[in-house]
Formats: structure tokens, C-alpha cells, sequence
């Protein structure tokens, strides 16, 4: 087997990406050359892009073999989970709050880190915050939850 | 020339102010620092870094931002000699002959070397981006809309070509970021393109949030995917000073490493780390003393890490005259001069003199102190090898995540982050390039925009790209740089240079 997994998936990835964009470009108005509309580019971009990723596509099929790698599933969705726990908490729970919460479930992406460990990074962190966003920057954003 | 000196004058007067010289200074320790650290490279902290700029100047935010770019490439140099341990990809050449060197005794020659050299290199390239900057400047101000488009065709196909990994994926990469570029509105008609109605996308995706989630947080899954490998530092640095005969042997290869960068800095797709390997294939061919590489040879770290310094450098060329940038970090500082209301171009050194100038003299104030903060201080920034990745991880997500939310005050653009990390994580995993996306997503705009002036005053005719003396000569040199990447030698001889010397 010569295949090249990694980039028979680049190649779908690019397709998937060109089709989808063309389809979505249809309801743009193409113009002419001499005056380009809204669509034309676009249309350029993805057929270009499909185009590339055919080709990508055909020379995975003996350029290979390159196999998938395994994926940190755990790693990524806990680091990804607490970015968006960060993001439903930060303008009702405030900067405190959220943060405490997305570093406790990020934290659990490393299995090294101790409880002890994570109260330190967590305090020192927020006093950093604290003082570059709040004090220094002075941005938006309450520090302490809001009822 | 009198004018060049008083232009460089009143640089200086401006990176002389107190907040430009604070913040020039917090570039170059936090540069350093990122350097010594393996896994976190000045892309993703520059991204980082980007909303804690808005507040301040134009001229304050590119200094520091500039300031971390050159200031890793010294740092880089540190972790590599004493631990083996490259802390940037462009100081990977520098392990080869700077460890051993540490191996026989001579740590402290080889860090001394490194700093020395990368000092003469950056003054030799500040100077090179005063004299250039106003000449190349009348030289793009005759360029006309097809020109342009050329230029930055240009500009994307030799970023693909040395990119790492297969040319046609990296010319791939480049084409997806331009078509993420499209998304907003038209700037002509108005109208939304590919928006699906969401509101905070008629601007366009965020610049901040594609660089944060592709470079920043997807690192960060990457790093925690593998497992740490951190040597322990056993090897003592031991005298700083330099012998008589490692002087008299570094001075060639100082002036040599410094020319490879300088050139090599100017090319768009160039860079630190394209030109510390081209400065060590060279030292290999040209030294004298080439029979010592492999054991410990001093033209095999002065050349390197002169010539990453002075690209680092001259890298700038492009992006402050053409409004080009040569690399994804450039694409950065494109990204930060736009958000702060400045549009990149031929016209930035007239109409922002202190930007320019300020730059420029910035630099070699930077260069003086990084000497210092590197040569005396080198134990310090050991020590902060120690600190496991465990606990420097949480603090770039939450850099990461407070800072995204304060461009806009829009939790939105956190979730925009997130949906870039996992895209970022998967390009990673399929060995897709993201650097050539970046640079594709900052000209896509910028290209649809000279391609549709262009074919408006030709009158929808192409032929004008060829045509143009200009226009013809860039795309003949695209068409080169495409042609010989597709030959399989010298493929194959890129990718053994990018993949570690």
C-alpha cells in the first residue's frame, strides 16, 4: 500500500472546502471581467482550490505511505471546553469566575498537574489578569460575577 | 545622505521616548523568554500579544511586536547551545556545531559568538532598511494596480514554495486562506459574502482569532499531545570571552552568515529560519576550518546566528515599502498596522515617518538591548527552563482568551478562536501548512482589489498582467520559482534543509 492517508484527507478537505464555497457563491453576481461582481473572485478562489486539491488528491495515491496519528481527542476537547465555559461565563460571571473555571478544566489536559499546583496557577494568573487587563488596559469587562 | 541622517535622527528621537523604549525593552525580554522556551515560537506569542497593543500607539505596538521577533531569535540561540534544545526552528542549525562546542568547555565562547555576531548582524541590517526604505519606496509608488497584483502573486507562490512539506498542499494552504479572506462584505457593492447572516462577520473573520487558535491554542494541543522532553542543563557555560583564534575565525563567517541573511531576509517567504540553514550550508562549503563541522565549530554558530538576525531584519524590507509581508510573522504586523488604522504601502514612509523611522531606530536600540539582557543574564533565563509546561499553558489560554474578547467585547471571537484551534489541530495532524494560510488571508483582500482595478482599466483584458514590464518580470519569476520547486532534487534538497541540516 502506497497510499497517503494525510494527504488524502488534505486533498477531500480542500474539495469538501471549494465545493461547498461554490455552492454558497452562487447566489453572488458574477459580473464580467471588465467588471468584476461580488462573485467572480470567489469563483476564481475555489475553483482554484478545487482544482489543488483533485491534484493533491490523485498524487496521495502513490506518494505515500504516510498513515494518520492518533488524535488527542482528551487533550483537545478539554483545553476547547474550557475556552467556551470561559466564553458563557466571562459577561455574566466575570473575569474571576471564568477564569478560575476554564483553567480548572484546561488543567485536567495535563494528567501531571496536582490540585496544589492548579490552586497556585490559578491565584497567580488571576492577579496577572488582574493587573494587565484590568488595571493596566483597563478593558470592559466586570471582575466579579453580575446579578 | 544628509537627509537618510536626519531621518535616522529623528527616529531615534521618537524610540527615545520613555513608553517607546519601556516597550521596546518588554518586546525584547519577552522575545528572549519565548526564545529560550521550547513550544511557544514568536508567531503565537505575537498573536498573543496583538490585543494588549491596541491601546497603545502605532509606532509603540509594531516596536514591541518587532522587538519579540528578533528578540527570540537571540534567546533561540541559548537553549540550543547549552541544551541541545532548539528553542526556535531557526536555531535548530545552531545545536549542530554550538552543543558541541558546549560539550568541550566552550559554552560561554559559543553563547558569546552567537550574541556578538547577531549585534553586528542586526546594526548591519537596520542600516540596510534605513537606505533601501525611501529608494524601494519611488520605486513602488510607479507600480500600478496590475503590478501589484503580480507582486503579491509573487509574494504567495515563493511563501508556498518554501513553505515546509509538499509545495502543491502549501500552495493549497495559500488559496484556502485567501478564500477565508473573502469572507465580510464586499467592499465594492457592499454586499455580504458567505456571512450566513451572522453580524460580527460582515468585517471579515477576526485576523486576531485565525492567528490565535491556529498558532496559539492549536499549539497547545500539540505540545500536550506529546509527551515532555526536557534535559536537565548539565553543561557549565564557563568563560564568556572569546580566545584570539576563535575571534580571528568568527569574524569571516560573522560577515558571510550576515550577507546570507540580509539576502535571504529581503525574498518574500524568507525569514529567520530559511537563512540560519543557508549560512550553515555555506560555512560547510566555504570555511576553512570545514573538516572541524560536526565537532564543535565556532563559523558553524557565528554564521547562523548572524544571519537570523539580520533577516529577522530585513525581513521588514518588504513589508514596510511594498506592504508586503515576506512571512506569517509579517503577516502579523500587517495585521496589527490595519488594526490600528494604518494601511501598509508604498506610501507608509512619507506619510508615517515616525512609524519608519521610530522602527528602524528601534531596532538597533533593541540589538544593544539584547546584548545585555542576554550575555550577563544567561542563568536567569535558564532557570526558566524549569518551569514545566504544565503551568505555562494555562497562562496562554488565558492571555489567549481575555485578550481575543477585549478587541471586540465579544465572546463571539472566543468562539471564533476555538473553531481555528480545532482547524489548526487538524491541519497539524494532516501535515498542512498553516503559515502560508496567514499570509494568503492578509493579501487575499488586498489581491481581489488590484485583480478587479486592474482588469477595470485594461478593460477586462488579462493580457495586461504580461504586458507591464513590471507585472510581466514578477509573474516570469513566479512561474521560475514554481517550476524549479517542482523539479524532484531540488525538492528534495529544501526539505532536508528545513527538516534539520
Amino acid at each position: 500500500m502506497r497510499l497517503n492517508a494525510k494527504d488524502i484527507f488534505s486533498g477531500l478537505i480542500f474539495i469538501a472546502i471549494a465545493l461547498i464555497g461554490l455552492w454558497l457563491n452562487t447566489e453572488h453576481a458574477m459580473g464580467t471581467a471588465r467588471r468584476m461582481g461580488p462573485g467572480y473572485m470567489p469563483w476564481l478562489t475555489f475553483m482554484l482550490l478545487l482544482a489543488l486539491g483533485v491534484i493533491v488528491l490523485v498524487m496521495a495515491l502513490t506518494s505515500g505511505p504516510d498513515p494518520l496519528e492518533r488524535w488527542a481527542w482528551r487533550e483537545m476537547s478539554l483545553v476547547l471546553l474550557g475556552m467556551c465555559v470561559f466564553g458563557l461565563l466571562l459577561e455574566r460571571g466575570g473575569l474571576f469566575l471564568s477564569s478560575t473555571a476554564m483553567i480548572v478544566i484546561a488543567s485536567f489536559a495535563d494528567r501531571s498537574h496536582r490540585p496544589l499546583g492548579v490552586l497556585g496557577v490559578t491565584v497567580f494568573l488571576l492577579a496577572l489578569c488582574w493587573w494587565v487587563f484590568i488595571y493596566q488596559l483597563d478593558i470592559r469587562v466586570s471582575v466579579w460575577p453580575q446579578f | 545622505m544628509e537627509t537618510l541622517i536626519a531621518n535616522l535622527a529623528h527616529g531615534f528621537g521618537v524610540a527615545l521616548s520613555w513608553n517607546n523604549l519601556l516597550f521596546a525593552f518588554i518586546g525584547c525580554m519577552i522575545g528572549t523568554a519565548i526564545g529560550v522556551l521550547p513550544g511557544i515560537g514568536p508567531v503565537a506569542t505575537i498573536s498573543l500579544l496583538l490585543p494588549i497593543t491596541f491601546g497603545q500607539p502605532a509606532t509603540t505596538a509594531i516596536i514591541m511586536l518587532a522587538g519579540i521577533y528578533y528578540g527570540a531569535q537571540y534567546g533561540g540561540s541559548t537553549t540550543a547551545i547549552l541544551l541541545n534544545l532548539p528553542g526556535e526552528v531557526s536555531a535548530v542549525v545552531t545545536t549542530l556545531e554550538g552543543y558541541k562546542m558546549a560539550r568541550r568547555g566552550r559554552a560561554g565562547a559559543a553563547l558569546t559568538i552567537a550574541a556578538l555576531g547577531s549585534f553586528f548582524a542586526g546594526c548591519v541590517a537596520t542600516v540596510l532598511v534605513a537606505a533601501s526604505g525611501p529608494l524601494l519606496t519611488s520605486v513602488a509608488l510607479s507600480f500600478g494596480p496590475a503590478d501589484y497584483f503580480s507582486l503579491m502573486l509573487l509574494g504567495l507562490i515563493i511563501a508556498a514554495v518554501l513553505a515546509q512539506g509538499s509545495v502543491i498542499k502549501s500552495i493549497g494552504m495559500v488559496v484556502l486562506g485567501v478564500a477565508l479572506g473573502l469572507v465580510g462584505t464586499d467592499v465594492q457593492t457592499g454586499q455580504q459574502r458567505f456571512t450566513f447572516g451572522i453580524p460580527e462577520l460582515s468585517d471579515g473573520l477576526g485576523f486576531a482569532a485565525l492567528a490565535m487558535g491556529m498558532f496559539g491554542i492549536a499549539e497547545i494541543i500539540l505540545n500536550l499531545d506529546r509527551p515532555e522532553a526536557r534535559s536537565v542543563l548539565t553543561t557549565k557555560v564557563g568563560s564568556l570571552y572569546m580566545t584570539r583564534e576563535e575571534v580571528r575565525r568568527s569574524i569571516p563567517a560573522v560577515l558571510r552568515g550576515t550577507a546570507v541573511g540580509t539576502v535571504l531576509g529581503i525574498l518574500p517567504g524568507g525569514g529567520a529560519a530559511l537563512s540560519s540553514f543557508g549560512s550553515y550550508m555555506m560555512e560547510r562549503r566555504v570555511s576553512k576550518y570545514r573538516h572541524e563541522f560536526g565537532t564543535g565549530a565556532i563559523e558553524g554558530v557565528a554564521g547562523p546566528e548572524s544571519a537570523n538576525n539580520a533577516a529577522s531584519q530585513t525581513s521588514f524590507i518588504p513589508l514596510l515599502t511594498l506592504g508586503i509581508p515576506a512571512n506569517a510573522v509579517m503577516a502579523l504586523m500587517v495585521g496589527a498596522l490595519i488594526i490600528q488604522g494604518i494601511q501598509p504601502g508604498p506610501r507608509m514612509v512619507e506619510a508615517q515617518p515616525d512609524l519608519f523611522w521610530g522602527l528602524i531606530a528601534s531596532m538597533w536600540i533593541g540589538n544593544l538591548m539584547l546584548l545585555i539582557i542576554n550575555l550577563p543574564m544567561i542563568g536567569m533565563w535558564v532557570k526558566l527552563l524549569q518551569v514545566p509546561y504544565r503551568y505555562m499553558y494555562p497562562a496562554i489560554l488565558i492571555f489567549c482568551s481575555v485578550g481575543i474578547y477585549s478587541i471586540n467585547n465579544n465572546v463571539f471571537d472566543v468562539y471564533l478562536t476555538v473553531l481555528f484551534a480545532i482547524a489548526g489541530y487538524l491541519f497539524a495532524k494532516m501535515k498542512m501548512e498553516p503559515a502560508p494560510l496567514l499570509i494568503g488571508f492578509v493579501l487575499g483582500p488586498m489581491m481581489e482589489e488590484h485583480l478587479r482595478r486592474a482588469m477595470l482599466l485594461s478593460r477586462g483584458d488579462p493580457m495586461v498582467f504580461i504586458e507591464r514590464p513590471i507585472s510581466g518580470t514578477l509573474l516570469a519569476l513566479a512561474a521560475i520559482a514554481l517550476a524549479l520547486m517542482l523539479l524532484p532534487n531540488l525538492r528534495k534538497g529544501k526539505d532536508e534543509a528545513l527538516a534539520g541540516g
